[in-house]
């Protein structure tokens, strides 16, 4: 076969499996991050009911994970604002924190590996107004949405930093999908000039690539 | 190599756009054409395409060890002189290289003829990587194509591997730029920045306007995060021209394309394999514009600047008379003569094929038509499949 067997788009989150191909030959533990079902049904290479089975198995480990905490307040102290819903555990009232997605590990197109529910962000790892572009992403569809509704995959931005956006597992570990620009570490040198390249194709109207 | 009339499908544009891909029309025009597609058999691609790829990668390494131990020849290539050192010291280190992308004449009949090689800051990856493949995918899914047909097409995973084995130790942190105000260029670079996220990076983005120089000497993004890796979608004779051109060297950051590509990614180099290889099978004959020998090229042939993108300033002549040309801005480093190749042509329509290479190995095939001998970045862009 002359053709990639499976391509995975981050950015759009979209896993598009080839029809057919040998197996066994790539064990890379590549993992692709759906939003929300919606999402997932939308990219439409999974069928409704696997994209089903896929939220259903994610949903039913993470009420199981999650922290779970006594009231909203508890739990937004940790997750940030918007980013907890309540839930039943054990015939108790509960909070957790919302189902941000779900992250799947390239070996489940071969039939193996859960589904691995994805948390909002800690506040630690982002915390309010945090300038980090993972955390915008992560904060602005997180109070907007809750569960598995909406929230919709995240594309790349226009702005300077790229698209990325930042989760937790259940386990406290963030997860940036698509890095993005969050300031590195500190450097104990300073910027000394800026602008130096560019020039030539602003005064040129064709692209600069071929 | 056949070319093969197809429906679209109807929802095309929603299809394609879920994918991520942004520019399939460009000012108002068709860029994704889906209403033909070119087939070809296995052995087309494996002996026609894909081993002469190869063979001229290889040949171009060996003119890359020439050209640096020849003064002359980096001058006729109008590379600045005060950059070779640099460029040499990355060949020596063995920086590696990411994809570049050949453009063959090619009808199915003769050997393919290299027309340029795009070494240094290809696009239309994108839609070859994936929208291609999708668009295999479907169509074998509707029953449009035979199912078991295949495409040219490992460039994902390719890149993906690539990306990984670009330098040492990785994981390592990758920035990407590009200039602002290219929706196609950003496109590119979003692909290559996904790729590199998935080869486990940490890859960030910045605009080329934005970098800036650290008092140490080393680049920036615009967060002030030093650059230590950098994937540029920007040509490098620019980048040798411009206010930082001075600070590359000392800049302790490993560039993809490494420096060594600019030998590569400049006209001159076609009138140098010939030089090398004169009747070689895959090479049409390309002299230095001045040459003497240029008598010796057909009545029929093409002017191109050393610099030059996207078919601009291009010009197609038949006994003297200029048929064809793409007005642009190249020009001023001086121009080499190239035999012109015969391109395929199918219902007016003539097509260049573009063969990809991901760390110097061959694997994948773009197809981009237009309805003139010039391929210009208004060209449209055509699937293709081999025939099962």
């Amino acid at each position: 076969m002359k053709r990639s067997t499976q391509i995975g788009l981050a950015a759009v989150g979209v896993v598009l499996v080839a029809s057919f191909w040998p197996r066994g030959d790539d064990s890379s533990d590549e993992n692709l991050v759906y939003n929300s079902l919606a999402d997932c049904r939308a990219a439409g290479q999974l069928s409704a009911s696997q994209c089903e089975q896929r939220f259903n198995e994610a949903s039913a480990n993470h009420l199981r994970d999650a922290k779970k905490f006594t009231s909203t307040s508890q739990c937004e102290t940790e997750y940030g604002s918007g980013s907890c819903q309540s839930a039943v555990w054990n015939g108790a009232q509960v909070v957790i924190p919302a189902l941000a997605g779900i992250m799947l590990a390239r070996s489940f197109a071969q039939g193996g590996g859960a589904a691995q529910p994805l948390l909002p962000p800690t506040n630690q790892a982002c915390p309010p107004g945090s300038q980090a572009e993972g955390c915008q992403q992560a904060r602005s569809s997180s109070s907007s949405s809750s569960s598995s509704s909406g929230g919709g995959g995240y594309r790349s931005s226009s702005s300077s930093s790229s698209s990325a956006r930042a989760y937790s597992t259940s386990s406290g570990a963030t997860v940036i999908a698509r890095a993005g620009s969050s300031p590195g570490s500190a450097t104990a040198t300073s910027v000394s000039s800026r602008g130096g390249f560019g020039s030539t194709s602003h005064s040129y109207s064709s692209s600069s690539s071929s | 190599m056949r070319r093969i009339k197809l429906a679209p499908r109807p929802n095309w544009q929603a299809e394609v756009e879920r994918l991520g891909f942004a520019f399939h029309t460009i000012d108002g025009e068709t860029y994704w054409d889906e209403s033909a597609a070119y087939a070809f058999t296995l052995e087309e691609i494996e002996r026609d395409i894909e081993a002469p790829t190869g063979a001229i990668e290889q040949l171009c390494f060996a003119f890359i060890e020439r050209a640096l131990g020849s003064e002359e020849i980096l001058t006729k290539l109008a590379i600045p002189d005060m950059h070779w050192q640099f460029i040499r010291d990355s060949w020596q280190r063995g920086d590696r290289n990411l994809y570049g992308r050949l453009d063959l004449a090619y009808d199915g009949k003769g050997p393919a003829k290299l027309l340029e090689y795009n070494a240094d800051t290809p696009t239309a990856l994108f839609e070859s990587s994936v929208v291609q493949w999708d668009w295999l995918e479907q169509a074998m899914a509707r029953d449009a194509l035979p199912a078991g047909c295949d495409q040219f097409n490992s460039l994902h995973e390719r890149l993906i591997a690539a990306f990984g084995a670009l330098r040492q130790p990785s994981p390592y942190r990758l920035h990407l730029t590009c200039v602002q105000n290219s929706n196609e260029d950003k496109g590119t670079v979003d692909y290559l920045q996904d790729c590199a996220v998935q080869a486990g990076l940490d890859a960030r983005f910045t605009y080329i306007e934005e970098i800036g120089l650290l008092t140490d000497g080393r680049f920036c993004d615009g967060s002030n995060v030093a650059i230590e890796t950098l994937f540029k979608l920007y040509p490098w004779e620019w980048l040798f021209r411009e206010n930082y051109a001075n600070a590359l060297a000392g800049a302790q950051c490993q560039f993809v394309e490494p420096p060594w590509k600019a030998i590569l990614s400049n006209k001159g180099l076609l009138a140098c394999l010939w030089e090398m290889e004169a009747g070689h099978p895959n090479l049409l004959p390309a002299f230095f514009e001045g040459d003497p020998r240029c008598a010796s090229l057909s009545p029929r042939h093409v002017r191109k600047p050393l610099y030059s993108r996207e078919g601009a300033n291009i010009e197609l002549f038949e006994r003297g008379k200029v048929l064809d040309s793409d007005d642009g801005p190249y020009g001023a480093e001086g121009h080499i003569l190239q035999d012109a190749a015969t391109l395929a042509s199918f219902d007016g329509n003539y097509a260049v094929l573009g063969s990809w290479l991901v760390a110097s190995e061959p694997c994948g095939l773009c197809i981009r038509e237009d309805t003139t001998p010039i391929t210009k970045n208004t060209s449209r862009f055509l699937p293709h499949y081999i025939e099962p």
